[in-house]
């Protein structure tokens, strides 16, 4: 349910009037006198990560959702978006304070990632249940997922108990290296994807990559003003994990092998996330704090806030931080580690991801909203128009760790939606 | 079959998760009632769209998609379906 909080002007102690009668409208009618409504929202983030030695990363992600009732218990759901992403970064990893010669300019590349995704819920008036389908495709990559979800509130809506479980089985495209045997050392990197996904091509092959993930949550209203949420998230990977285009300097030989990483990973994380309400200033906080650890020994710990509040009877200011610190894969070195000491194992990698790093984040929105509750001549429920800015900055432990040349993110992101 | 690989480790932590979280939403049947309730006249503030913990679905997705692929953890930004009750 998303409604509004209505005109400051009708007094502070009634901040929250219109949301109480509709709370209790919601909770108390039968789902058959729900009206029809359809929603449509539109949102396009620009996400830019600038280097110091080339021209970085730009991606630019359009999403268009749409969704209606079917009938007094049924919600149909579908959605389309797209990543375009263009810039460059090395093909090799390796060290970057040694002056090694392998270490080349990044190279230019730029991809288009499509996804479709749909979905059909159930809801009564105290459970729903979901199932949904996506796919996604790009040039070296595609995926096909399935989700099941189920929510049940229980104790007089005041408790909320979600599952959710998602099933990928993804096709990764690789550079056919059936002819190496157990020489990891020989591993050829792809070195483009116009032969992806065509039998004829001998040159490439289709590694396949299965992912089932699986959320619980439940969430506690605890007090007129605090709702309580505990949750956690599994996943089990099968498959392909590396950035097949990616090779890591390895050793004094100054071998270039393609990265090479485990092709199983268990990742474990559980949240607990506080919403409490500032009726007297219109606002609301919210704190999350996660715990994350893996089966490659990546330990993590997250904590956000974010607050919002209202300003007039129209405009809705958040504002978010978030810190993230992270530990490294047990086979992870940086480039110069790999460099003068060899892989640790079998495995070795140039993902920042994997890398002992931390990371801030910090930014704004600013919305518009509409919500003509009494004009019987308005043609909409609710209208949202908004715009987002965060600055993402990372900090690396080594001078010599993947993409230490990129030191910070600009997310900017707009967004349209419409209630009718 | 990926199950059978389930670290030692992390197993039981996974059981752990699911199991308390059911034997709590079970236990609750037992519970008062008027102890636990916030009655629905109460719920003005949790309808507000700044008490939804997954309030924009798109929003959220569109977060998650630059923060996952620049870290190495996932999780924490809820389960669809979560939320105060209010629906």
């Amino acid at each position: 349910m998303r409604l509004q909080l209505r005109s400051p002007r009708r007094g502070t102690a009634a901040l929250f009037g219109v949301c109480e009668l509709l709370a209790l409208a919601a909770v108390t009618l039968p789902s058959a006198t729900a009206r029809a409504t359809q929603d449509a929202a539109a949102r396009v983030t620009f996400f830019r990560e600038p280097s110091k030695e080339n021209n970085g990363i730009n991606v630019v992600h359009p999403q268009l959702d749409l969704g209606t009732t079917l009938g007094p218990d049924f919600h149909f759901a579908a959605g389309y978006e797209v990543d375009i992403v263009s810039g460059a970064t090395p093909a090799v990893f390796g060290p970057r304070t040694t002056g090694v010669d392998v270490v080349t300019a990044a190279t230019k590349f730029s991809d288009t990632r499509h996804q479709v995704h749909g979905a059909l819920a159930y809801q009564r008036p105290t459970s729903s249940v979901a199932l949904g389908y996506s796919y996604g495709w790009e040039s070296d990559y595609r995926s096909s997922a399935i989700t099941g979800s189920t929510s049940s509130d229980l104790l007089d809506h005041n408790f909320t108990l979600a599952l959710s479980y998602t099933h990928n089985f993804d096709s990764v495209c690789d550079a056919n290296n059936s002819n190496i045997g157990d020489q990891l050392l020989d591993l050829k990197p792809l070195g483009r994807s116009d032969h992806c996904f065509k039998s004829a091509e001998t040159d490439v092959a289709t590694r396949k990559l299965a992912i089932d993930t699986f959320q619980p949550s439940l969430s506690w209203t605890a007090t007129p003003k605090l709702l309580l949420q505990l949750g956690s998230t599994i996943q089990i990977l099968d498959g392909f994990q590396s950035n097949p285009y990616r090779s890591v300097l390895v050793g004094m030989q100054h071998r270039t092998p393609q990265e090479h990483m485990p092709e199983y990973r268990q990742r474990y994380a559980v949240y607990a996330r506080a919403i409490y309400a500032l009726p007297a200033v219109r606002a609301s906080g919210l704190f999350m704090a996660r715990l994350y650890q893996d089966s490659w020994a990546v330990q993590a710990a997250t904590g956000e806030i974010v607050l919002n509040k209202y300003f007039g009877s129209s405009l809705l200011v958040t504002l978010r931080g978030r810190y993230h610190l992270q530990g490294g894969a047990s086979f992870y070195r940086d480039g110069k580690g790999y460099l003068e000491l060899g892989p640790g194992g079998k495995y070795w990698t140039g993902d920042r991801e994997l890398s002992p790093m931390s990371n801030y984040l910090t930014g704004g929105k600013v919305a518009f909203l509409r919500r003509p509750e009494q004009e019987k001549t308005s043609w909409f429920v609710e209208m949202e128009l908004s715009a987002k800015y965060e600055l993402l900055l990372y900090h690396l432990d080594s001078p010599d760790a993947p993409n230490a040349d990129r030191t910070k993110a600009h997310i900017f992101q707009v967004a349209f939606s419409l209630r009718f | 079959m990926p199950y059978r690989y389930i670290s030692k480790r992390l197993g039981p932590l996974l059981a752990l998760v699911v199991v308390g979280l059911g034997l709590f939403a079970l236990s609750l049947g037992g519970c008062s009632t008027a102890r636990w309730t916030v009655k629905p006249h109460q719920r003005e503030l949790l309808a507000d769209r700044i008490m939804q913990p997954d309030g924009n679905a798109q929003e959220t997705a569109a977060d998650d998609h630059v923060l996952s692929n620049r870290e190495g953890a996932i999780g924490g930004s809820g389960t669809s379906g979560g939320g105060c009750g209010c629906n």
